[in-house]
C-alpha cells in the first residue's frame, strides 16, 4: 500500500508539473462496460477527470482511433483479443511500462502472456466473457433452446436478436456448420454467410450497444447476448436465461491498451493500476457481470456472484468453447464483405 | 360538412405531431423506471440528470458551442448578406449558389467533406472543428434571414449617409446594422437551435475532448429506454420554446 | 489597386466571406470528389492509384439493392409527407390570417425540438410494450401486440414525423400566394371543382411541391440515426452506408462515391425545381 501511494505520488509529481490544466484521462470503452462508481472513486483519489466515451464494435473503435491518431484523442482503449494483436502489429500502441503498473501479478496466469501479445508488452487484461444464447423462457413454447442451431427454428421468426458484431455473428454461423469460429478459409466464410442468410428473416434487430435491451423491451425472445448483459438483465427479467450452446460458446478477453499518441499515458498507467486493485476489480465484476481475470478479486466476490454460472462458467460449460483470435487483415476483408451483404440483404 | 372536415384534418395532423412530445413530457415525471407504465409523480429523473457529471459537462459544452457558432455565423452571415445586397462584384451568382448548395446538401455530405478537410489540414477534432462545421451549416440561414430584411429596405438612407461623407464602415454601423437588427437576432436564434440540435455533422467532426449533448443523447438513446432522456428532452423542449417565442416576438415587434 | 484603399471594409468583408466559403465549402467538396476516385488503403484511408472502383462498387447488385431500398424508403416518406401535407397546407391557407400564424407557429415548435429526442419519443410509442400497443390491447382491438418497432414502417414513420414540416411550409407558401381570383375565374369559365384542381391548382402549386420534395427526399436518405433507433440496425439508409464506410469499414473512396451520388440527386431535384418555376413564370407572362 505504501509502495502504491509512493508510485501514485511519483506519477502525480512527474506529470503534475508538465501541465497546469486539470488532468484528464480520455477513456474509450464499450458502452456500459465500467461502473460509474469506479470512475468517481478514481477521480476522487487522483484528481484526474475521466472522460468516458463509448463504442459498440471493435471496428468502430479501431476506425475512430485511426481517425483521431494525430490529435491524440484517447489515452486508453479496450479492444477485444484479436484487435489487440492487430493494433500491436500495426504499431498503433504504446508499450506499457510495467514498472508503473501495480498489481499485474494479480492476474490469472492463464490469461496473460497470450499469443495476441507475448509478455503483455502492450496490453493488460481487463475483463473476459462469453457470448452465448439468451432465451426468454416466459415467451418460448416447445422444445428448450440448447444450441445455436435452434435459432434457425421457424417458431422464432421475427423474434431473434444478434449482436451487431461481425466476428461474433460469423462465429455462430461457422460453428453451426462445424467449422472453427476463427476460420480464415474464404469458402467456409461464404458457406457461413449462406447459412446466416437463412436466419435473416428471423432476425429482428442487431444490437451491440446493450444487447439485453431488446429482450427486456419484449421485442425479441431468443438470440445472442453477452454474459454480463444477461447477468445485468437477471434482476428485472428473471425469465431471461443464459444458455451455453452445444456447439460451444464464444469466448473473448478485453484488454486495456494505450494508443501510441496518448496525451496522458501517466494517467492511463495509473488507471490500469487502479482497476487491478482486487477490491476495484471485484466491484466491476459484481456490477456489470463479466468475469474478472484478477484472482484475488475473485476471492472477494460474494458467493452469488462467484457461483453465477453466467459470469463464471464451469469447466463443463466451456466444452467446445472457442476464444476469438486474430485472423489477419485479408480474412477480415472477406468477413467485412459478407457482413455488409448480410446486414443489408433483405 | 366541407366546413368542419378540413378543421378535423388539421387537428388530427397536429395530434400526430404533438402526441409523442406530450408522452415524453408526461413520462419525464414518471416515478417508474419503465417507459411504459405509470408509477406516480416524481422529479427523480431530473435529479439524476443533474447528478450526472458527464451529462452536465456535455450540456455546458453544447451551450457554449451553440452560443459561439450562432454568434460567428451571425457576424459572417450578416456581412455576406450586406455584401450581396450592396456590392457589385464578379461571381456574385457563384457565392449565392454556394450558399444555396450548403443549405440544400444533405447534412451527411457536408459532414464527410468537412471531416476529410480537417484531417488533411490537421485540425484536431474538438471544439474548433465543431465550431467551423456548425458555423458553416448555419451560415446560409442567417444570410437568407438578413437578405429578406434588406430587400424591403429603403435605399435612400445609406445613400444619404454616403453623401454626408460617412465611410462604408460607418454607414454600415450606424444605418444598416440598426435596420437589420431584428433579422440578426432571429438568425442568431435559428443558428443557436440548429447547432444545439445537430447530430449528423457532429458525429463526424467531434472528438472526445469536447463531448456535446446531442452525441451524449445519441449514445444514451441507442442503449435503450432511459427515463433521463425524457427529462432532458422536456428541458430542451422548454428551452427551445422560450427561444422560439423570443425570436417571434422580436420579429413581430420589429414589423410595427 | 485603388479599390482596396478606397474601400477597405468592402475588401475585408469580401475576403472573409469568400475565404470561408472556399475553405469550408468548395475545398472539402473537391476533397470528397478526389477521395471517391482513389483507392482504399487500410493505413492512410486513401491512396493512389486513381480509379473508378468505388463507383463500380456502387453498381454492384448488392449495393444497388441497398440504394434502391433506401431510395424506396425515402420516396415513401416523401409521398406520405406530400399526401398528408398537401391537404394540410390547403386547409391551413383557408383559415383566418391570425389563426394561420398561430398554427404555423405550432408547426415549427416541434422542428425546434431536438430531433433525437423526438425519435426516441416515437420509440416509446411504437415498442411492443409501448403505449400504442397497450392502448389497443386494453381497448380490446387486438389480442397480440403488433410488431412495429424495428421494421421498415417504423423507419418511414420516424422520417415522416421529423420531416413533415419541411413539406408543409413550402406548400403553405404557394397556397398562400394562390390568388382567389384565379380560382373564381376558373369557376366562372365553367370548370368544375376537379377541373379547377387539375388545371389550375396543381400547376400553380407545383413549385411548392417540388421544393417540399427536395426538402424531404434528401434528408430522408441521410438521417442515419432514424434506422439506428427505429429500424434495429436494419432497413439502412444511404446515410448509414456512408457513415459505416467512414466510421466503421474505413472504405473512404466508396463512402465518398456514395455521397457524390446523393449530391447528384440533389442537383437533379434542384434543376427540376428551377425549371418548373421558370415554366410557370413564362406561362404567366404569355
Amino acid at each position: 500500500m505504501k509502495k502504491l501511494a509512493l508510485a501514485g505520488l511519483l506519477a502525480v509529481g512527474l506529470t503534475g508539473c508538465s501541465s497546469e490544466e486539470p488532468k484528464v484521462l480520455n477513456l474509450y470503452n464499450w458502452s456500459e462496460y465500467m461502473p460509474q462508481e469506479v470512475l468517481t472513486r478514481f477521480e476522487e483519489e487522483t484528481g484526474i477527470q475521466v472522460v468516458y466515451t463509448t463504442y459498440d464494435s471493435n471496428e468502430a473503435m479501431y476506425a475512430k482511433l485511426k481517425l483521431l491518431d494525430d490529435s491524440a484523442a484517447y489515452d486508453l482503449a479496450v479492444p477485444s483479443t484479436y484487435y489487440v494483436s492487430k493494433m500491436r502489429q500495426e504499431g498503433l500502441l504504446m508499450p506499457i511500462d510495467r514498472s508503473k503498473i501495480e498489481g499485474f501479478d494479480n492476474l490469472d496466469p492463464e490469461l496473460v502472456n497470450l499469443d495476441i501479445d507475448p509478455d503483455n508488452k502492450f496490453s493488460i487484461p481487463y475483463l473476459w466473457g462469453t457470448t452465448g444464447l439468451a432465451v426468454d423462457t416466459a415467451d418460448i413454447e416447445g422444445e428448450p433452446v440448447t444450441a445455436w442451431e435452434d435459432l434457425w427454428d421457424e417458431r422464432f421468426e421475427g423474434r431473434v436478436m444478434l449482436t451487431n458484431d461481425m466476428r461474433e455473428v460469423f462465429h455462430v454461423g461457422l460453428r453451426v456448420l462445424g467449422y472453427s469460429g476463427n476460420s480464415t478459409n474464404p469458402e467456409q466464410i461464404e458457406e457461413a454467410y449462406q447459412k446466416l442468410t437463412e436466419l435473416m428473416p428471423s432476425v429482428r434487430t442487431f444490437n451491440s450497444d446493450a444487447p439485453r435491451v431488446p429482450y427486456l423491451e419484449g421485442e425479441t425472445d431468443v438470440g445472442m447476448i453477452w454474459n454480463g448483459e444477461a447477468v445485468m438483465a437477471e434482476e428485472t427479467m428473471p425469465s431471461l436465461e443464459y444458455v451455453y450452446p452445444d456447439e460451444g460458446i464464444i469466448a473473448w478477453l478485453d484488454s486495456f491498451v494505450i494508443p501510441k499518441n496518448a496525451k496522458n499515458p501517466e494517467a492511463a498507467h495509473q488507471f490500469i493500476s487502479f482497476v487491478l486493485r482486487p477490491e476495484i476489480s471485484a466491484l466491476i465484476s459484481e456490477e456489470i457481470g463479466y468475469a474478472t481475470p484478477n484472482l484475488p478479486a475473485r476471492e472477494m466476490l460474494p458467493d452469488e456472484v462467484a457461483n453465477n454460472r453466467a459470469s463464471y462458467p464451469t469447466a463443463e460449460d466451456m466444452t467446445n468453447a472457442e476464444f476469438q483470435v486474430d485472423i489477419g487483415d485479408e480474412a477480415l476483408q472477406v468477413y467485412a464483405k459478407y457482413w455488409e451483404m448480410l446486414k443489408s440483404g433483405r | 360538412m366541407t366546413r368542419w372536415l378540413p378543421r378535423v384534418y388539421l387537428v388530427l395532423v397536429y395530434l400526430m405531431l404533438y402526441v409523442p412530445i406530450g408522452v415524453l413530457v408526461v413520462f419525464s415525471f414518471n416515478d417508474s423506471r419503465s417507459g411504459y407504465t405509470w408509477g406516480g409523480l416524481s422529479l427523480r429523473w431530473y435529479q439524476s440528470l443533474f447528478h450526472n457529471n458527464a451529462m452536465v459537462e456535455a450540456m455546458w459544452n453544447s451551450l457554449w458551442l451553440a452560443l459561439s457558432a450562432a454568434t460567428v455565423s451571425t457576424i459572417i452571415g450578416a456581412l455576406t448578406a450586406l455584401a450581396l445586397h450592396r456590392y457589385r462584384f464578379r461571381a456574385k451568382k457563384v457565392l449565392n449558389g454556394m450558399l444555396f448548395v450548403v443549405m440544400m446538401s444533405p447534412e451527411i455530405v457536408l459532414a464527410i467533406s468537412l471531416l476529410a478537410l480537417f484531417l488533411l489540414v490537421g485540425i484536431q477534432l474538438g471544439y474548433l472543428s465543431l465550431l467551423l462545421a456548425h458555423v458553416t451549416f448555419c451560415l446560409p440561414f442567417v444570410v437568407i434571414t438578413v437578405m429578406a430584411r434588406l430587400s424591403g429596405f429603403d435605399e435612400s438612407l445609406p445613400e444619404a449617409a454616403r453623401d454626408l461623407g460617412a465611410s462604408d464602415f460607418t454607414m454600415t454601423r450606424t444605418v444598416l446594422i440598426p435596420v437589420i437588427m431584428p433579422a440578426l437576432l432571429a438568425g442568431w436564434l435559428l443558428g443557436f437551435t440548429l447547432s444545439l440540435d445537430d447530430v449528423v455533422v457532429s458525429t463526424f467532426v467531434s472528438g472526445p475532448s469536447y463531448e456535446i449533448l446531442p452525441l451524449r443523447i445519441y449514445s444514451m438513446v441507442r442503449v435503450g429506454l432511459k427515463p433521463e432522456v425524457n427529462a432532458l428532452g422536456t428541458l430542451l423542449l422548454v428551452f427551445s420554446l422560450v427561444m422560439l417565442m423570443l425570436s417571434q416576438w422580436i420579429l413581430i415587434r420589429s414589423k410595427r | 489597386m485603388p479599390s482596396v484603399t478606397r474601400q477597405p471594409f468592402r475588401t475585408a468583408v469580401l475576403v472573409l466571406v469568400w475565404g470561408w466559403l472556399l475553405f469550408l465549402v468548395l475545398a472539402p467538396n473537391l476533397l470528397v470528389v478526389g477521395a471517391s476516385v482513389m483507392t482504399r488503403d487500410p493505413g492512410t484511408f486513401i491512396a493512389l492509384p486513381l480509379n473508378l472502383d468505388a463507383y463500380r462498387q456502387l453498381f454492384d447488385p448488392l449495393y444497388l439493392e441497398v440504394f434502391l431500398h433506401s431510395l424506396y424508403m425515402a420516396a415513401m416518406t416523401t409521398l406520405v409527407c406530400l399526401l398528408v401535407g398537401y391537404p394540410f397546407a390547403w386547409a391551413l391557407s383557408k383559415l383566418g390570417k391570425q389563426r394561420q400564424l398561430l398554427l404555423i407557429f405550432l408547426l415549427i415548435v416541434p422542428f425546434w425540438t431536438n430531433s433525437l429526442v423526438r425519435t426516441y419519443a416515437l420509440k416509446m410509442l411504437l415498442a411492443t410494450n409501448g403505449l400504442i400497443n397497450s392502448a389497443l390491447m386494453s381497448l380490446g382491438w387486438i389480442d397480440e401486440p403488433i410488431q412495429m418497432l424495428y421494421t421498415e414502417g417504423a423507419v418511414i414513420i420516424g422520417l415522416v414525423y421529423l420531416l413533415l414540416p419541411f413539406m408543409i411550409l413550402p406548400l403553405y407558401s404557394v397556397f398562400d400566394d394562390l390568388r382567389q381570383e384565379l380560382l373564381m375565374a376558373s369557376h366562372d369559365l365553367g370548370a368544375g371543382r376537379l377541373a379547377t384542381f387539375i388545371h389550375v391548382i396543381v400547376p400553380l402549386t407545383l413549385p411548392g411541391v417540388l421544393a417540399g420534395v427536395m426538402l424531404v427526399l434528401l434528408p430522408a436518405m441521410g438521417l442515419f440515426f432514424v434506422p439506428d433507433i427505429l429500424g434495429g440496425s436494419r432497413n439502412l439508409l444511404v446515410g448509414n452506408v456512408i457513415k459505416n464506410q467512414f466510421l466503421d469499414a474505413r472504405n473512404w473512396p466508396f463512402g465518398a462515391a456514395a455521397s457524390i451520388v446523393l449530391t447528384i440527386t440533389m442537383a437533379i431535384l434542384m434543376l427540376a425545381h428551377r425549371l418548373s418555376k421558370q415554366r410557370l413564370g413564362e406561362g404567366g407572362a404569355g
